[in-house]
């Protein structure tokens, strides 16, 4: 299990000459994922997802809140035993392309602290889910972008993590690469793992979702199954009822000081 | 766990940075090939000038009363050479007074009548003749001038033929008119005999010209070495997108650093070892062949083996410092391009320093040898000749790879990943900022102040002690200036607020009057101190000892001005306000302060004075941060420095009413005695500290 508490990430910006401006990018989430549970984040651009999730595998230092990760009866909430149990993924992180998949593998799964048989085990487990036997030992700078996405995935897997985040995981895939995707998704909910994701993709995260949370400048919107969230809106497609949302929410809030950054 | 991630991560460097074509030619190619390429080239090149020049035909127009002797001795040396090439001995036997040893030139030496050069200057610059020499009678006898321009390299090299030529006649001129006289011509011309003989062994002689060329190429070569991989672990892993990979491991910031420092250090040395065996290589194929052409005597290659071990280990310190330092210039780069240049700055920093090893006469002495570059070089030159101090060697490695720990550590406490990746605004140098995008007003970053201090200290220690040196008492007055100037630069530039950076606030008169208490209470402890650490480092005492009087002048008052109210004014600005101020605003105020002192007292560069100038910086800092004001450390410093002005300036006068500062040790009695002193005033300052109003 996941959990953000109150998260808070602002961003100093320079707008104008000497006038800066503090751009809160996440204000104020907080959000619980369980075993087994696969949860959507949707939102439009510069929502604040990307950071969000950043900040969920504590690659980023919330400004204030929260993070904690549950397995069994321990809870961690140090940034180092966090990275240990996360697969995170997302298109910035890059792979080293001098090295073939099989050697990054073997590397992470020695960072990980996973005995060196253990590892030369799951990459060839691995390696069988994702179809990978024929290029395991090419430089992946050599790999075509389907290849390369699959590598990329296989990272995450080496050392067996108890939640996935993935950030825009099918993004610029074919139907076959990303229906692969959400294939290993749902394995892996039926195996008790936690999933958080982000996607622009309504009908992928209706198709998959436990829980969808919406968010807008970096605060929810709103949160339920993808039938709760229909029945509350009256609304049959999650397409209208998100960008019914959206513009709501737009409509709503005019207070100044209160938008939401950019991804990055 | 620890050392299996960092060894992991070391494998996985490797590996990346080995891989790519640009670092195994920079590693491989460069010193294997292209070295000796280059050398054999420049050889061959050198050999064609040289014989080209011993080839030419020179035209040589006399314009000269009864010339005749000359022209004959000018056509004789161009056709004596020509007959030297196949009997030698007989040229020597012959003597032609001047021990000429000229080997087998070949030139023709064309006369040209002295009427059909009309204007000898325009000639010359034309290059239709080399030289043209003008004899006239003179006061008696013939004076010759011969003209030529330096310019020209045939006419240079002909104007010497002519020179050697006049030499020939004036001696046998001599010959014949000491003989005429009827005197015996040996014992004139040679009254005395006189020789000189080097008693240098080989290895002496071989040692000081590698001495002359062996430093420089090694550290060039590390600096080579260590650039390129520095430049692709920081900024490449950055630029390629994988560095946000590496932050989704459990792995922390000095771990990261720590593996990437590792491998950059030992891709460096590698690289250098592949540069000194190849330049071996060459050396060893020079000596051939000068061993074939003369005598050069043999070596006794085994009396090098100790020179070899500490160019080893130079090899291995220096390559350690260099890394760091690369790394800490690459680290905060965002790209390939941002971090190639910052580098050459540092290339050029490096190198410069590097030539201090070449100046003549230079010991290599306790001071020196800590002096990073330049100690490694000297290092090397004087183990080539024979010149060992194990003490030296010591000090030199041991700072090398101190210097490259504290670095290292630093670099592993100030680099963040994250702050780098996803470019928060928080921190890191805004000095390479456009300068539009900067906002008005606060104190300047931390990264932004270690980068100044780092380039003020560089600058104090190269321009300031030059400065000092040549100018004395002006020269400390100009390193205050730069350590004034170089900050307010930057924070001039960086636009921040200057009240509020140098703490430039009003106080009561508790504080003021807290701080001279509080001074006047450190004043004699510190005291006592320098006196117990005196007896405990003699020789770092006396070299503060003798650079302190070294500067001293006879103006009293210039030396106020200069020892006691210039470094209250810009020391405190540059540690009580910058450093301390934005030190304060990013970390807990006990290690700012902490920070601070340590590095005021190691800024006085002496193991002596560290201990006594840390703790006044600790006080300064202390009254800084209870009165919020950087006046009163400035009236606390200035009383202080006035101190020690007075006691160099009237040694007597206050030796009749403190005889305890003028002892050289400190008996026990006084120096508690003095302590308690100290302690009771101090403890007063406090009170009044605590007290006074903090302005806001």
């Amino acid at each position: 299990m996941i959990r953000a508490d109150h998260l808070v990430k602002t961003f100093i910006r320079n707008e104008k000459k000497n006038r800066k401006s503090e751009i809160r990018a996440v204000d104020d989430i907080s959000l619980t994922v369980k075993e087994g549970e696969i949860v959507g984040i949707l939102g439009p651009n510069g929502a604040g997802k990307t950071t969000l999730l950043r900040m969920m595998s504590r690659l980023m230092r919330p400004t204030s809140g929260q993070v904690s990760i549950r397995i069994g009866e321990e809870e961690m909430t140090d940034e180092i035993e966090i990275k240990r149990h996360i697969g995170y993924l997302s298109n910035n992180t890059k792979l080293y392309g001098r090295l073939s998949a099989r050697e990054l593998l073997q590397m992470l799964g020695t960072i990980y602290g996973i005995p060196e048989q253990t590892v030369e085990e799951r990459i060839g487990q691995i390696g069988r889910i994702l179809s990978m036997d024929g290029f395991l030992d090419n430089r992946i700078e050599k790999l075509s972008t389907g290849q390369t996405q699959r590598a990329s995935i296989a990272r995450c897997l080496v050392h067996d993590p108890q939640v996935y985040i993935f950030d825009e995981p099918t993004l610029g895939l074919d139907i076959i690469s990303s229906a692969a995707i959400i294939d290993f998704m749902k394995q892996e909910r039926e195996r008790g793992k936690t999933v958080l994701y982000s996607t622009h993709y309504m009908e992928e995260a209706e198709y998959l979702c436990d829980r969808i949370v919406m968010i807008h400048h970096g605060r929810i919107i709103s949160e339920g199954t993808p039938a709760q969230l229909k029945e509350e809106t009256k609304k049959d497609s999650l397409r209208d009822i998100f960008s019914g949302l959206v513009l709501s929410a737009d409509g709503e809030e005019e207070q100044p000081g209160k938008r939401g950054g950019s991804e990055r | 766990m620890n050392r299996k991630i960092i060894r992991t991560l070391v494998k996985k460097e490797m590996l990346d940075v080995l891989r790519d074509k640009k670092t195994v030619i920079m590693m491989l190619v460069v010193p294997i090939i292209l070295y000796p390429l280059i050398f054999v080239g420049v050889m061959q090149l050198m050999a064609f000038i040289s014989s080209s020049m011993e080839t030419q035909n020179y035209r040589i127009a006399v314009d000269a009363q009864d010339g005749d002797a000359f022209l004959q001795k000018l056509l004789e040396r161009g056709e004596t050479q020509r007959a030297d090439t196949n009997d030698e001995q007989a040229e020597a036997a012959e003597g032609s007074g001047v021990g000429e040893a000229e080997s087998e030139s070949l030139y023709e030496i064309t006369i040209i009548e002295a009427a059909a050069v009309s204007d000898y200057e325009a000639a010359l610059n034309e290059e239709t003749i080399d030289v043209y020499v003008l004899g006239r009678m003179q006061d008696g006898r013939m004076q010759y001038d011969a003209y030529y321009l330096n310019s020209v390299a045939n006419s240079e090299y002909a104007a010497g033929i002519v020179m050697e030529a006049f030499d020939d006649l004036r001696a046998d001129m001599t010959r014949q008119r000491i003989q005429a006289a009827g005197l015996n011509v040996h014992e004139i011309l040679e009254p005395i005999g006189y020789e000189k003989e080097n008693l240098a062994s080989s290895e002496q002689s071989l040692g000081s010209i590698m001495g002359a060329v062996l430093p420089f190429m090694l550290i060039i070569s590390l600096l080579m070495g260590t650039m390129y991989p520095a430049i692709d672990t920081t900024a490449g892993e950055r630029e390629r997108g994988t560095l946000e990979t590496i932050l989704t491991l459990p792995v922390t910031n000095r771990q990261l650093i720590v593996s990437k420092f590792i491998t950059v250090a030992v891709i460096g040395m590698i690289s250098a070892l592949l540069n000194i065996l190849s330049m071996g290589g060459i050396a060893v194929y020079m000596y051939e062949i000068m061993e074939l052409q003369t005598d050069m005597g043999s070596f006794d290659m085994t009396k090098f083996v100790p020179a070899i071990l500490v160019c080893m280990l130079s090899i291995f310190a220096f390559s350690l410092f260099i890394s760091a330092v690369t790394m800490c210039v690459t680290s905060f780069a965002k790209s390939y391009k941002e971090a190639n240049n910052y580098i050459t700055p540092l290339m050029l920093v490096v190198m410069f320093v590097g030539y201090i090893g070449f100046i003549p006469n230079l010991e290599l002495t306790q001071a020196m040898a800590m002096l990073p570059v330049a100690n490694i070089c000297l290092l090397i030159k004087n183990m080539l000749v024979f010149k060992v101090n194990y003490g030296i060697i010591a000090v030199v490695l041991v700072s090398n790879i101190a210097y490259a720990v504290v670095a290292i550590l630093f670099l592993s406490k100030i680099y963040d990943s994250e702050a780098i990746l996803f470019s928060e605004q928080k921190g890191g140098l805004q000095l390479f900022e456009k300068r539009s995008n900067l906002h008005k007003g606060g104190v300047p970053t931390v990264s932004d102040v270690w980068f100044v201090v780092a380039v003020t200290i560089l600058l104090v220690l190269y321009v300031g002690s030059l400065l000092q040196m040549k100018y004395g008492l002006a020269g400390v007055l100009g390193t205050q200036l730069i350590l004034l100037l170089v900050p307010l630069a930057l924070v001039l530039y960086t636009k921040k607020d200057i009240r509020l950076t140098y703490g430039f606030a009003g106080t009561n008169a508790a504080g003021f009057l807290g701080g001279a208490l509080l001074i006047s209470g450190l004043y004699p402890v510190n005291i006592v101190l320098a006196g117990w650490l005196t007896r405990l480092f003699p020789e770092s005492a006396g070299h503060v000892e003798t650079a302190f009087s070294g500067i001293l002048g006879d103006n009293v008052w210039a030396a106020f001005l200069v020892i006691a109210l210039a470094p209250a004014v810009c020391e405190e600005m540059l540690f009580r306000g910058l450093i301390l101020h934005s030190l304060k605003a990013r970390y807990k105020a006990v290690w700012a302060i902490a920070v601070t002192a340590a590095l005021f007292g190691a800024y006085h560069m002496s193991l002596v004075k560290f201990i006594p100038t840390g703790l006044l910086g600790l006080a300064l800092c202390y009254v800084v941060w209870r009165t919020g004001s950087i006046y009163p450390a400035m009236l606390m410093h200035f009383l202080n420095n006035a101190c020690s002005v007075i006691a160099a300036y009237f040694p007597e006068q206050v030796g009749r009413i403190f005889p305890v500062f003028l002892q050289d040790t400190v008996t026990f009695s006084d120096g508690m005695l003095l302590l308690g002193a100290g302690l009771v005033l101090a403890g007063v300052s406090g009170v009044l500290l605590k007290r006074c109003r903090k302005s806001v």
